[in-house]
């Protein structure tokens, strides 16, 4: 008798050995967008398989495109297993400003150039203004969520290229109901990315990482400091 | 109470100006407190001669102010009135000040009023007659000095509030009752806020001011027959110790113009500079427009101010701030509706509160901002962008917030973040506190806090650290370079002259960075 497939609506159109397919109902059974760690997997296991087994068995479900790795933000050494029709959860993956478990550094720095372009041009700006110009400019592919463009906005206030105003209702603010919240560029000063150097971060021991261990007659002092020394280095 | 290096750093201060006896017996003083003369030479093992001229030399350089005491004493004959000496720590920092207070002078008086307020400042205190016998002294050719226009310029001088008569030379200190309480202190002009204790350094200097009417107004007559006055202050009676003071009035009422004593005032020194200060940083944010409008208000309003850190100028009229503003050579080209504009800049900054079609300065708010921009710049440089945007964002919210949260909100690294909190902990950046959830399982979460009072003084002690360092590294460089210093410039060549350019640049660049760190001490210490 040869081997027929049963038709199954959940399972898979290629066949699984029994393995594939105890390691794959665990995965799948698991909170969906969460996944379950490698380890964890092998203790749900009902039967204890080998380590061997288990690995070549996980490479084959991902090469049948059944599951995907990813990695957990709090803990990169610590691989999650979940279907591939399930997007990982926030709490997993970082959330949109994460790829691969790192910061998308690259992605988080063009977002945060198009709001700050979108600010200037706008002069005054609500979070609906930035959002609605940023889509309309179609500088992305994706949309981007108002939560994810407060996210950004909010850091490029503590950047101190914008600030955070209320809106008084007249002058710049006309159109803006009073009391809400606006940003603005900032003109000077922290424009630009570098906030001003102040007075005490102009001289060596404002900006010491050995301050603490500094003192008049020690081993490091300001007579033997070697800062001082190239500072003074004409 | 005083940081370590702001003791440190005073003593230097005292010891680069009079010499290490005087700087023995300061010190003594900065780190036991009030003492009488007794204790003083306890504690020095200096001889009673020796602490004697050098209390007289602080006194005299207002570094010093002596104050009574009553001790209650069993015996018949009543309570003993005791002397003791307490530092004035401010009056020490504000020695190292004196170019600026000068070039503040040359902004506003002539050549004659600076060089009588030079006087006061190198020698501390001067009669009227003193001043002229020094003016005399340095007189040149075709530039003679005479008694009235001298006196002309020393009521110039204490109209303005720059130069005052000294203070008693020993006030009595009424113990303060327990329903009154150190922070109630009715009047008080140098308690900070309510609920703030005064130091004893602040009640005795308030304990020794003559009455404001007094304070600054300048004897005239010459009464030359008039007695002196009796300089021992024991005899006042509790509650009066304002309306005597010892260098003023006597019996007959007539003051002695040879007899009473002037300073500069500091107050009024340091008053300028917080409202250049504030000048300086809306220009910095905003433009030369709000920086006229804001000095215009100024200008309008500071006679009115009664203390130092005056939290609010007195309200204005957009039609008066305009007449003030008009009246300087940078404020005529401005309109009206160009003053409104910068008004409104102003109030968004939150530099100036708007009500009642009324404008006032919110100087608390000015210098707040110029701090924390002065602690962020220091945070950035120190610990990188990306501590800095964590310092901003706890520093914003005022309170404590989880490793996690601190690292999504300011896009660092989960993996970076906890390193960068835990090194801005270590060096007294932040505070920190564990919070164990017991649940399902154990988890425990890190908090993190930025608390300004805290942080603010340890930020003070790092700039008074910052100001000693810079003043040991300059006397170590001319030290090393005393001969080539002494060697006449024709005898200079070669590798020599690259040396000696060296050290003048070298010397330029510490003096100068000298003067702008003072900036940040008056920023977060005077203002």
């Amino acid at each position: 008798m040869s081997k027929r497939k049963r038709p199954d609506s959940n399972a898979p159109s290629d066949s699984l050995t029994d393995h594939e397919r105890l390691i794959y109902d665990v995965i799948r059974s698991n909170k969906q967008d969460m996944g379950i760690w490698t380890r964890d997997m092998k203790r749900e296991l009902k039967v204890n398989l080998p380590d061997n087994i288990v690995t070549k068995s996980i490479k084959s479900l991902q090469n049948k495109s059944l599951i995907k790795e990813v990695v957990n933000i709090h803990n990169k050494g610590k691989k999650h297993l979940m279907a591939v029709e399930f997007e990982p959860s926030k709490e997993i993956s970082g959330g949109a400003w994460y790829s691969e478990g790192s910061l998308d550094t690259e992605f988080i720095k063009v977002v945060k150039s198009q709001c700050l372009k979108q600010i200037i041009k706008l002069k005054v700006a609500t979070l609906e203004g930035i959002s609605d110009s940023i889509k309309r400019s179609g500088a992305f592919k994706v949309d981007l969520t108002k939560q994810q463009i407060e996210e950004i906005v909010r850091a490029v206030v503590l950047d101190n290229q914008i600030m955070e105003v209320k809106s008084n209702g007249s002058g710049e603010f006309t159109n803006i109901p009073v009391g809400k919240v606006c940003y603005k560029n900032v003109s000077k000063g922290g424009g630009g990315g570098e906030p001003k150097t102040g007075s005490s971060a102009s001289v060596p021991c404002g900006v010491c990482p050995q301050i603490n261990f500094c003192t008049p007659d020690g081993v490091i002092s300001p007579k033997t400091c070697v800062y001082y020394t190239k500072w003074l280095d004409f | 109470m005083l940081t370590e290096y702001g003791t440190k750093h005073a003593v230097h201060v005292i010891t680069n100006h009079f010499g290490d006896l005087v700087a023995k017996v300061c010190e003594c003083l900065l780190r036991k407190g009030p003492l009488t003369r007794q204790n003083v030479k306890r504690y020095t093992e200096l001889s009673d001669e020796q602490v004697k001229n050098a209390l007289l030399v602080l006194i005299q350089q207002n570094c010093v102010q002596a104050f009574t005491t009553e001790q209650p004493d069993g015996f018949a004959d009543g309570p003993k009135a005791n002397t003791q000496y307490v530092v004035l720590f401010d009056n020490i920092l504000h020695r190292v000040r004196f170019a600026k207070f000068l070039t503040i002078l040359s902004q506003e008086f002539d050549q004659q009023c600076v060089e009588l307020v030079q006087g006061l400042l190198e020698h501390g205190r001067l009669t009227l007659k003193q001043m002229f016998d020094r003016a005399k002294s340095s007189e040149k050719e075709g530039n003679l000095v005479d008694l009235d226009s001298l006196r002309e310029t020393l009521v110039k001088l204490v109209t303005a509030h720059y130069v005052e008569r000294c203070p008693a030379s020993e006030p009595l200190l009424m113990p303060i009752s327990e329903e009154e309480g150190p922070a109630r202190k009715k009047g008080s002009k140098s308690a900070k806020k309510i609920g703030e204790p005064e130091t004893i350094e602040q009640q005795v200097v308030e304990a020794a001011l003559p009455m404001e009417a007094m304070r600054f107004s300048v004897v005239t007559n010459v009464e030359s027959d008039v007695g002196e006055k009796e300089k021992n202050s024991n005899n006042v009676t509790p509650g009066e110790k304002r309306k005597h003071d010892v260098l003023e009035l006597d019996e007959c009422g007539v003051a002695d113009e040879q007899s009473v004593v002037y300073r500069a005032n500091f107050e009024g020194f340091i008053r300028r500079l917080r409202h250049k200060g504030c000048i300086d940083h809306v220009r910095a944010h905003l433009d030369d427009g709000a920086a006229n409008v804001l000095s215009a208000m100024l200008q309008a309003t500071s006679s009115a101010e009664k203390k130092v850190k005056t939290k609010n100028s007195v309200p204005l009229s957009l039609s008066s701030i305009y007449e003030e503003v008009i009246k300087s050579e940078a404020g005529r080209n401005m309109t009206l509706d160009h003053v409104r504009a910068s008004l409104v800049q102003l109030g968004e900054l939150s530099f100036v509160d708007a009500s009642s079609d009324s404008y006032s300065i919110d100087f608390e708010k000015i210098i707040e901002i110029a701090q924390n921009e002065e602690v962020e710049s220091v945070v950035s440089k120190r610990y990188g962008r990306d501590a800095y945007r964590i310092f901003r964002l706890l520093s914003k919210s005022g309170r404590l917030l989880e490793t996690d949260k601190i690292s999504d909100t300011t896009f660092v690294e989960k993996k970076d973040a906890p390193k960068i909190l835990y090194k801005l902990w270590k060096d007294g950046y932040l505070l920190m506190e564990k919070l164990v959830v017991t649940g399902a399982r154990q988890s425990q979460f890190l908090l993190w806090k930025v608390n300004r009072q805290i942080l603010w003084k340890h930020v003070l002690d790092e700039m008074f650290h910052a100001a000693l360092n810079l003043s040991l590294r300059v006397s170590y460089e001319l030290d090393r370079e005393k001969e080539l210093l002494n060697l006449p410039a024709d005898k200079r060549t070669g590798p020599l002259q690259d040396r000696y350019n060296r050290i003048r640049k070298v010397r330029i660049l510490l003096e100068s960075s000298q003067m702008k760190l003072d900036d940040a001490i008056l920023l977060f210490h005077d203002f």
